[in-house]
């Protein structure tokens, strides 16, 4: 006994670190090997056992969330199944000794004719048998034939002794080698209370956890359930199918493989429903067609099932063709809202990858925008710092010097006189170059097309204009476009060796289109000079493009297109003109 | 001799008023809007108007279009422009009308008062005065076919000179020649332009615009 308690105490021991080491699942093993040992060892404990070894794995390693759900909800069930079976076995059992008992007393034996054939890979051996019959021959009083065995029926009365032949199959012949064992029947009884308290024990943290898992997945229930999830229809439609065609291997594939799809893909599954809800509406009007009485009915067909109803006559097949209306009906009921709904889902995830690629534009855009904005600001200030402030500082100077000189010699000063006047001139000029590169005056006043039409006249080379812009257009669009035309042009001038240049500008449908032409030896890229690069930036702010045509030889196109709006009519004076 | 002054900036109207006065003109008005230049100019009818380009309210070519609208209602109106910056665009609409009358200055050229005084009395006097920076731009383009094309490079330059608005008798001291070879080019240009010997003034102001549209 007390070995027993030691061996139990360790038992314990040994299952509290495995648990704590492990989690609670690691109990399935030993729960299912306990299974093997109550139920014999056979393909499908053995297979009980492998599963529940992978199951505790693969809990263990890969679905770690899911894991106390998993095994929680399911060991304290097996742990209390198999507590009670082992129960109901061991109280089996202590009838059977009972009558063993009795029957050993009365010196009552019970004698199979023959060994129990093996039966297979759980049934015990001969010389187990003959080892359990040994056993059984120790007990006192009981005359046992060497060689003869022993055995008690499960079944019938179970107290009653069977003697001779015995069918094999109500021969359980575990319970021949357990109930041979006072001690083994004890430890059934043992184990079967340790796995019932284990049970119970488990059951209130399993409905912990089992709660746990549901407030989990309770909100993914609720997305389910408000996005209408009619994928769940697959399973119980391709189910009708089975009504048509009978089980057979592929129609068994189907509903497995819509289970899938209902579990992987429920959107999928959502689109499948109404059409397949179709195809089976499709093949009852055709069930139906068959059966309408006429020239074209050859033999009478034969009776198939469709849904709930056998079709074997016209009337039958009447009923059918309402079932497939209905299923046509729910089928054309259910497509705006699985099919049409994801595919205005899809639309929206375009116009979203849409607005994705805008932001990125549009952030690319802005950087250009800005480092362009710095780099003009620094060329202004350099020019401003070398250019006209230098030679205010000069001027300043000399007239200072022009100040001190005036009384002693008059000529010097006028000498010096003259120079200020020349640098403030020059001063002026330079002031003047630098304005017009940061916004023309007749861009200012007049806009782009006088601007144009201004660029045009200082251009060297004789430039046909073709301007239809019937008012203004925001200053950046207008002041971006007007440089872009005045790179067009310089390349044109200079690189091109153009005879004639054309240029185009209309705007029309919110959309401004400017073309520089010439008919010069082409070659222009883009990619290669930084000017057209630079153009193509700055349009890049308002969302403008730029396209080059200029094959080798030529000629060169240069066409711009910027959306923008017009801001006004066009009004060449204040003062009215008419 | 009666003159408007039309500029925004107090300093530089004061300092025109002053320098206009020293040279012996008259100062009818001087008024610092577009709207303002408009009724001095139609009240006063001046001799000549100095009008700065861009001025209020819009601060574009408004002076320049209170200018037109003058010169509209007052033909050959004389009017002699101001601006920091000139352009072809804006020389060409004064001399649309073909009136003569008209200067386009830098406002640079202030600094040579004797220069811009004699450019005053030229455009009073219904002569045409452009700046020498858009003549320079003139230059720069390149000869191409029209009537401009046939005259000679000494031609050329003495219709240069034209359209600065300098006299035969400034234009022969520029070129080192005798006033009677500048007339004799003169003579030429016009016939080469197809401009007939009518109103030699007027014929000057023809040959510049020729010019300007070649």
């Amino acid at each position: 006994m007390v070995v027993m308690w030691m061996f139990m105490i360790l038992v314990w021991r040994v299952l509290s670190r495995v648990l704590r080491r492990y989690g609670r699942w690691a109990l399935m093993v030993p729960v299912a090997a306990m299974g093997a040992a109550v139920f014999g060892l056979n393909v499908w404990t053995a297979a009980t056992v492998l599963l529940a070894l992978l199951l505790a794995v693969l809990l263990a390693l890969v679905l770690v969330g899911w894991r106390q759900a998993g095994t929680s909800g399911l060991l304290p069930v097996t742990m209390l199944g198999a507590g009670i079976c082992g129960l109901w076995a061991a109280a089996s059992m202590a009838r059977s000794w009972a009558t063993a008992g009795f029957s050993v007393w009365n010196a009552f034996t019970v004698v199979v004719p023959r060994p129990i054939p093996p039966t297979g890979f759980g049934s015990p051996g001969p010389a187990k048998l003959r080892a359990a019959s040994q056993s059984a021959a120790k007990l006192p009083a009981v005359t046992a034939a060497p060689g003869r065995f022993v055995t008690f029926a499960r079944s019938g009365p179970p107290w009653r002794v069977v003697t001779g032949r015995i069918p094999r199959a109500v021969v359980r012949p575990h319970v021949v080698i357990l109930g041979h064992s006072l001690w083994w029947g004890r430890l059934l009884i043992l184990g079967s209370l340790l796995l019932l308290a284990l049970g119970l024990w488990l059951s209130p943290r399993a409905l912990a956890d089992l709660r746990a898992l549901i407030r989990r997945v309770a909100p993914r229930l609720e997305g389910w359930r408000r996005e209408g999830n009619w994928g769940i229809l697959l399973v119980p439609v391709t189910c009708f199918g089975l009504t048509i065609f009978g089980v057979r291997p592929w129609t068994v594939a189907a509903i497995v493989a819509a289970i899938i799809i209902t579990i992987r893909w429920p959107r999928l599954a959502a689109d499948l429903v109404p059409l397949v809800l179709v195809v089976f509406a499709v093949y009852g009007f055709m069930l139906v067609s068959r059966w309408v009485p006429g020239p074209r009915m050859l033999a009478t067909p034969q009776p198939t099932w469709f849904g709930a109803i056998q079709v074997d006559s016209s009337q039958t097949s009447l009923l059918a063709g309402v079932e497939a209306s209905a299923l046509l009906a729910f089928g054309a009921w259910l497509f705006p809202r699985t099919v049409g709904a994801h595919a205005r889902a899809r639309a929206t995830t375009g116009h979203e990858v849409e607005l994705a690629g805008r932001v990125q534009r549009l952030t690319e855009t802005r950087d250009h925008a800005l480092d362009a904005a710095a780099a003009e600001l620094r060329r202004i200030e350099r020019d401003l710092h070398d250019g006209a402030q230098t030679r205010l500082v000069a001027l300043g100077m000399n007239l200072r010097a022009l100040e001190r000189m005036l009384p002693a010699s008059p000529e010097a000063a006028r000498a010096l006189a003259t120079e200020a006047i020349e640098t403030s001139a020059r001063a002026l000029s330079e002031l003047r170059l630098l304005v017009r590169g940061i916004y023309p005056p007749v861009l200012a006043d007049r806009g782009l097309s006088h601007a144009v039409r201004a660029l045009a006249l200082d251009t060297a080379l004789p430039v046909e204009l073709d301007v239809d812009l019937p008012g203004r257009l925001t200053a950046p669009v207008e002041s971006a476009c007007y440089f872009a035309v005045a790179e067009a042009l310089a390349n044109a001038v200079k690189h091109s060796g153009a005879r004639r240049v054309h240029i185009r500008i209309e705007h029309a449908d919110g959309l401004l289109r400017i073309e520089v032409a010439d008919d010069g030896t082409g070659g222009a890229d883009p990619a290669r000079g930084t000017g057209l690069r630079g153009v193509e930036r700055r349009l890049g702010t308002f969302d403008g493009i730029l396209a080059v045509s200029s094959p080798p030889g030529g000629p060169t196109m240069i066409a711009m297109e910027v959306p923008c709006r017009l801001l006004s009519p066009k009004t060449s004076s204040c003062f009215g003109t008419g | 001799m009666q003159v408007v002054v039309a500029e925004d900036l107090f300093l530089l109207r004061d300092g025109l008023t002053r320098l206009l006065s020293a040279h012996g003109f008259q100062i009818a008005a001087a008024v610092d809007t577009a709207p303002g230049l408009l009724r001095a100019l139609l009240e006063h009818r001046p001799d000549v108007a100095v009008v700065d380009v861009r001025m209020p309210p819009g601060f574009g070519d408004d002076g320049l279009q209170a200018a037109l609208e003058a010169r509209r209602q007052v033909p050959g109106l004389p009017v002699l422009l101001l601006s920091q910056y000139v352009e072809q665009l804006y020389a060409r609409e004064m001399l649309a009308d073909q009136m003569g009358g008209v200067g386009y200055l830098l406002k640079d050229r202030v600094f040579t008062d004797e220069q811009f005084v004699d450019a005053i009395r030229t455009v009073a006097a219904g002569g045409t005065v452009l700046d020498p920076e858009v003549v320079t731009k003139l230059v720069g383009r390149r000869s191409r076919n029209g009537p401009i094309a046939r005259l000679s490079g000494r031609e050329r330059e003495v219709l240069e000179l034209m359209a600065e608005g300098r006299s035969n008798t400034a234009i022969a001291q520029q070129l080192f020649v005798t006033e009677k070879a500048v007339s004799k080019h003169t003579t030429s240009i016009f016939a080469k332009l197809g401009l007939a010997a009518c109103q030699d003034d007027n014929r000057r102001v023809l040959a510049v615009l020729a010019y300007l549209n070649s």
